[in-house]
């Protein structure tokens, strides 16, 4: 792995394309492509099963792909893995910690053997989360698990950071704590790949975002990017109802009540009918750019519609744990 | 949970009556979702503990005519053996039938107590602690449910073994045929011995809130149920006072039925009572606990790491150590006990008849055969140790431990090479601890300094044996993880060849697959350090082989 020299700076910190994994007959992954460049906070969206997990733990090593290539910090992530980890830090979404080491020894035994802590750093997080440190792993809730996880994280100098749902059962407050870190992370030259379903937190955070879905990225972008795929949703009061414009190309949804008219406009077909609203007496109108919700629904709506396969979906190893327990639960309770 | 209701919408029942009610709402329900879970482990553990019996019970019979059951009983009247096997009851007219009950009947006790405690362990610490209990206990469902229904599986288990196994010995073809009525006490001896431990694991499980500690201080009653035994029937054989001794033992109760000889069932009202009782004081505990917490509560530790904890090999330490620390405790109070007796056991032999002293090997010889078996009983014993080990470490794999860990800059090998070097020398510390207990116990009782070094020796190159079963474990971790329990079988065979082999009158040849054949008996024996070296070459080899296959597979985890 060359740590030094040009090439470093200029390649991708992570470089994934065409990857496949299989679990037995399951496919988790298929064909995915992923790159994310040098200082940025990438957005990595996808619902549960999408195959999340699975690609943060390709990246680390711990997993072998099956087909494709994958970089990281210009090396292999399987054959480079020692050397690679000295460079970065993973937050896992579902923390374990041993039942009887403490959170502060968990804290700095990652961070120690990722190659060093900053142990004013490591003292200023812990306040900042509000954690604890003299508790036992057994007695930590799943929120303070996490912080654990984030602390030994945020307070190693790591290059890049692998973020798996980092914030799963934080509080709203600490959330913000979170996001501040990340910011300054980012600002010290930090590269992040953020996975997420909390789309919230990812727009806040993201200069780019990728959706995977099934195994495969199927959007890749800025928000801004990803915006021009998904429509505007308009709404505008006018003396007569606008219901003429329900048969219109790019027009969606509309709703007519009194003089309130609410529809959905595709972003190509949004200045055509800007011009004719002009035509009409509007007294107010609102706009507003999808969120990351409708950018998630137009991928997935029409599976929502359909028979909902998402709990079958491939990549459930990647949560497996969490799945096994609940399948328990199910099996008790019914 | 104290004012559950029977089923929701039904009609409300007075409330005092609901509320005793209400605490084993559901246990039906989580019983057959035992057995549904453990549609494989069950049938394992009652056929497997079967079948070993329905081979001592054979194989017992082909191999011996009058006169090698003659010797055999001459032997069998030995203390060391009344140690290993029971107190030999009708030894004196021996058959078949009482020497198979008389001595072998032990270990099958032994396998249904461990099948009893990792049953309840299993299915209520376990659950706790992984967090599934909650969401089980969360529906309609009685605080003590979870361990009723555990306690009524590990019944279940018992009497299917006590069953099966009362059936084997009628069955099994040894002459004279067995009747009828002792064949089902010898197989209610040792169903009742599984459930006596049932109601200590009931007890056990409450006290940690780790499944791990929990099973460790069962295990650790289990111990002591051996040793005190042993101790009693040690003395009865040589006419000693404390024969008494064996009457606190679950495993003496089941053993002082004496089938074939006495033929009294009275003794096991002792192990339903110990069962009883343990599930009593289990319902009290657990009413006095939160979930998923242990008895005792919990500490603050330190907000910082110690400075030491700073590679694979400190935290492989530091994970290790409790477990360590607990085995150490066993290791020199079990060494100083075994080797205190050597005196009383070598004053009891002057008594004996001159031809079963020649048997041992002469007056000189008794002293020094005792030490030196006792070193491959050890070496027995730390090999379970070593084995769990690496299974706890299939737990951190499992348990996502080990990703975090292996996310940092620890290579896979270096993570399992700490782990497995940690054990490896906890091997040999353990030996060393039971080699000194013993040589104390043993210069103790003889005032012979000269034992010391020998007993220290004989027990610590024993090692070699306890590290090829840790490569044969590391080797299967790391080939084949789902396949590492194989390495108990290697290890039953093991045992049932060194313990049972020569009296077996197994070939030299089969006799020499067992692992802890070769090292030697010292002091009765030689070291033979060319055994210690290969066994010690083959564990590495054994050790590179699983590392290499860890290296290339994916982590497994759940």
């Amino acid at each position: 792995m060359s740590s030094t020299g040009p090439a470093r700076d200029e390649s991708p910190a992570i470089d994934i394309s065409g990857v496949t994994k299989n679990y037995g007959k399951v496919t988790a992954l298929r064909g995915l492509d992923l790159e994310v460049a040098r200082g940025e906070v990438h957005g990595f969206l996808g619902p549960n099963g999408a195959g999340k997990s699975t690609t943060m733990r390709i990246l680390l090593g711990i997993l072998r792909h099956d087909a494709g290539t994958v970089r990281m910090l210009g090396g292999d992530p399987w054959s480079d893995a020692v050397a690679l980890h000295r460079r970065l830090a993973y937050v896992p979404g579902d923390v374990e910690l041993w039942p009887n080491l403490t959170g502060g020894e968990a804290i700095d035994l990652f961070a120690r053997l990722r190659g060093g802590v900053d142990a004013a750093k490591r003292d200023e997080l812990i306040e900042r989360f509000d954690l604890d440190p003299r508790k036992k792993g057994r007695t930590y809730s799943k929120g303070n698990r996490q912080k654990v996880a984030l602390i030994s994280a945020l307070a190693s100098e790591a290059d890049l950071l692998l973020l798996d749902e980092p914030t799963a059962g934080l509080d709203p407050l600490m959330e913000v704590v979170f996001q501040e870190c990340v910011r300054e992370a980012k600002d010290a030259g930090v590269t992040v790949l953020l996975s997420s379903h909390i789309l919230a937190q990812v727009e806040i955070l993201a200069d780019r975002i990728s959706i995977i879905r099934k195994g495969t990225v199927v959007e890749s972008g800025t928000l801004q990017d990803l915006r021009h795929l998904s429509r505007t949703t308009v709404t505008a009061s006018t003396d007569k109802p606008l219901t003429e414009l329900a048969g219109r190309q790019g027009v969606h949804d509309l709703h007519a009540e009194g003089q309130q008219t609410r529809f959905e406009v595709d972003a190509e077909h949004l200045p055509a009918i800007m011009r004719d609203l002009a035509a009409h007496d509007v007294q107010a109108l609102t706009a507003t750019p999808p969120t990351l919700e409708q950018l998630l629904l137009r991928h997935y709506g029409d599976e929502l519609s359909g028979a909902g396969s998402n709990g079958n979906d491939a990549g459930s190893n990647g949560t497996g744990t969490r799945g096994k327990v609940r399948s328990t639960g199910n099996e008790v309770a019914s | 949970m104290t004012t559950a209701t029977e089923r929701p919408g039904g009609a409300a029942p007075p409330q005092a009556s609901a509320r005793q009610r209400g605490a084993l709402t559901g246990t039906g329900t989580l019983l057959r979702f035992m057995l549904r879970r453990d549609r494989v482990r069950l049938p394992t553990w009652v056929l497997g503990l079967t079948a070993l019996w329905a081979y001592f019970a054979n194989a017992i019979g082909a191999v011996m005519d009058a006169e090698s059951l003659a010797g055999m009983a001459t032997m069998a009247a030995n203390p060391v053996m009344a140690l290993i096997g029971g107190p030999g009851y009708g030894f004196d007219d021996i058959t078949v039938a009482r020497l198979v009950a008389g001595f072998y009947a032990l270990y099958l006790m032994l396998g249904a107590v461990l099948m009893s405690i990792t049953t309840l362990s299993r299915h209520t610490r376990v659950e706790e602690q992984t967090g599934r209990a909650e969401l089980v206990r969360a529906n309609v469902l009685g605080r003590h449910a979870q361990l009723t229904a555990a306690l009524l599986l590990a019944v279940v288990m018992n009497l299917l073994v006590a069953g099966l196994t009362g059936l084997v010995t009628l069955g099994s073809a040894i002459e004279p045929p067995p009747e009828a009525g002792p064949s089902l006490l010898m197989g209610a001896g040792i169903g009742a011995t599984g459930l006596a431990f049932a109601g200590v694991g009931a007890i056990t499980t409450q006290l940690s809130a780790f499944s791990r500690a929990g099973s460790g201080i069962a295990g650790a009653v289990l111990g002591a149920a051996f040793v005190v035994r042993g101790i009693g029937d040690m003395s009865t054989a040589q006419d000693g006072g404390i024969g008494w001794l064996s009457w606190l033992s679950p495993l003496g109760w089941s053993q002082q039925t004496a089938p074939f000889t006495l033929d009294r069932w009275w003794p096991l009202l002792l192990s339903v009572a110990l069962a009883v009782a343990g599930a009593a004081v289990g319902y009290a505990l657990q009413t006095r606990r939160d979930l998923a917490a242990g008895v005792l509560p919990d500490r603050l530790g330190a907000a910082r790491a110690a400075a030491w904890l700073r590679s694979p090999f400190a935290l492989a330490y530091r994970l290790q150590r409790p477990s360590l620390i607990g085995w150490s405790v066993a290791m020199v109070l079990a060494g100083v006990t075994f080797g205190a007796f050597a005196q009383p056991m070598q004053e009891g032999a002057a008594d004996m008849p001159e031809e079963i002293v020649a048997v041992m090997g002469g007056t000189e010889g008794l002293l020094e055969g005792y030490l030196g078996f006792m070193g491959i009983y050890f070496a027995l014993i730390v090999a379970v140790y070593v084995i769990l080990s690496v299974q706890s470490l299939r737990g951190e794999e499992q348990g996502v431990r080990a990703e975090p860990v292996l996310a940092t800059s620890v290579s896979r090998s270096s993570w399992l090479g700490a782990w497995t070097a940690v054990t490896a020398a906890g091997a040999l510390w353990l030996l060393l601890l039971a080699g000194l207990g013993q040589g104390f116990g043993a210069v103790l009782g003889t005032g012979d300094w000269g034992l010391f070094g020998p007993v220290v020796l004989g027990n610590a190159v024993h090692v070699a044996a306890a590290w090829l079963f840790l490569g044969l474990a590391v080797a299967l971790y790391g080939l084949a993880p789902r396949l590492v329990g194989v390495v108990w079988i290697v290890f039953v065979y093991g045992t049932v060849l060194s313990l049972f082999g020569e009296m077996l009158e197994f070939d030299r040849a089969v006799l020499d697959t067992s692992p802890f054949q070769h090292v030697g008996q010292h002091p009765a024996e030689e070291v033979s350090w060319v055994a210690v070296g290969i066994l010690t070459v083959l564990g590495a080899v054994l050790v590179g082989a699983g590392a290499t296959g860890f290296r290339r597979r994916d982590l497994v985890t759940a």
